[in-house]
């Protein structure tokens, strides 16, 4: 299994959600954080932000699914403007669910 | 090193700290999140009341007052999601099935929501303060 983290623009989380939901990934962690990219932040005029919010969505999905909602996440995150965000994927052992005690996602 | 990565529910926060506290791995941070699982974020209202009936949630109908209406007809469908806890910490690999069997039984209900445990690998680890690597700045 892997877990995806995708950092993504807090106005698109719903429509990424809403994709997910469709495809049959309605399970996913949602998190409002704050951070900048290669361009240090955003210059708007003569003021600078050097931090941007952003959503952390983070989701672990069966190997054979990771393709899958990296596309639908690329799909909907993007806008072609600096600033779109980032996927990350890394590798987990193990699953529990704590209602049942069993090791499956 | 293994990386244990637990969303729980928020009132059960306390009681798994003191879990860990017991087990000697009191090491662990916290966050806030909002997550939600295979019932897209449907809850009940006897997560919070124990002495309402199973049942309850399928029992009440909610009244076609125009808001609900709206959320129906015109906008798009919410998300909807539940505020949980995540916990993650960093232990060493021979007592990770320790501890995933104890939050397990403090944070076990029976009823959804009850959060996810996910294990991940850790590369390396190093304790800022004086530089300790791996083993040693996890213990």
């Amino acid at each position: 299994m892997k877990m995806i983290r995708a950092f993504i623009r807090p106005e698109k989380e719903q429509e990424v959600v809403l994709a997910l939901e469709g495809s049959g990934f309605p399970s996913l962690t949602k998190m409002p954080v704050f951070g900048r990219g290669k361009q240090k932040g955003l210059q708007v005029g003569p003021v600078h932000y050097d931090e941007l919010p952003k959503t952390l969505i983070m989701m672990v999905v069966d190997d054979k699914d990771v393709a899958k909602v990296i596309g639908i996440i690329n799909d909907k995150a993007r806008t072609g403007f600096i600033g779109d965000g980032k996927i990350f994927t890394s590798p987990v052992d193990g699953v529990y669910t704590v209602r049942t005690g069993e090791a499956v996602l | 090193m293994k990386e244990i990565t637990a969303i729980i529910r928020r009132d059960k926060l306390p009681e798994t700290k003191n879990v860990l506290d017991e087990l000697g791995y009191p090491s662990v941070s916290i966050q806030s999140v909002d997550g939600r699982g295979k019932q897209k974020g449907a809850v009940c209202d006897n997560d919070l009341d124990p002495e309402l009936p199973d049942n309850y949630c399928m029992s009440v109908k909610l009244k076609p007052t125009p808001s609900t209406y709206a959320v129906e007809h015109t906008l798009p469908k919410v998300a909807l999601f539940v505020p949980k806890r995540m916990l993650t910490m960093v232990v060493p690999d021979d007592v990770v099935s320790k501890i995933v069997k104890s939050i397990i039984k403090v944070n076990r209900t029976g009823k959804t929501g009850d959060g996810k445990i996910f294990i991940s690998p850790v590369e390396s680890a190093q304790r800022v303060r004086t530089g300790e690597k791996d083993g040693e700045a996890i213990a």
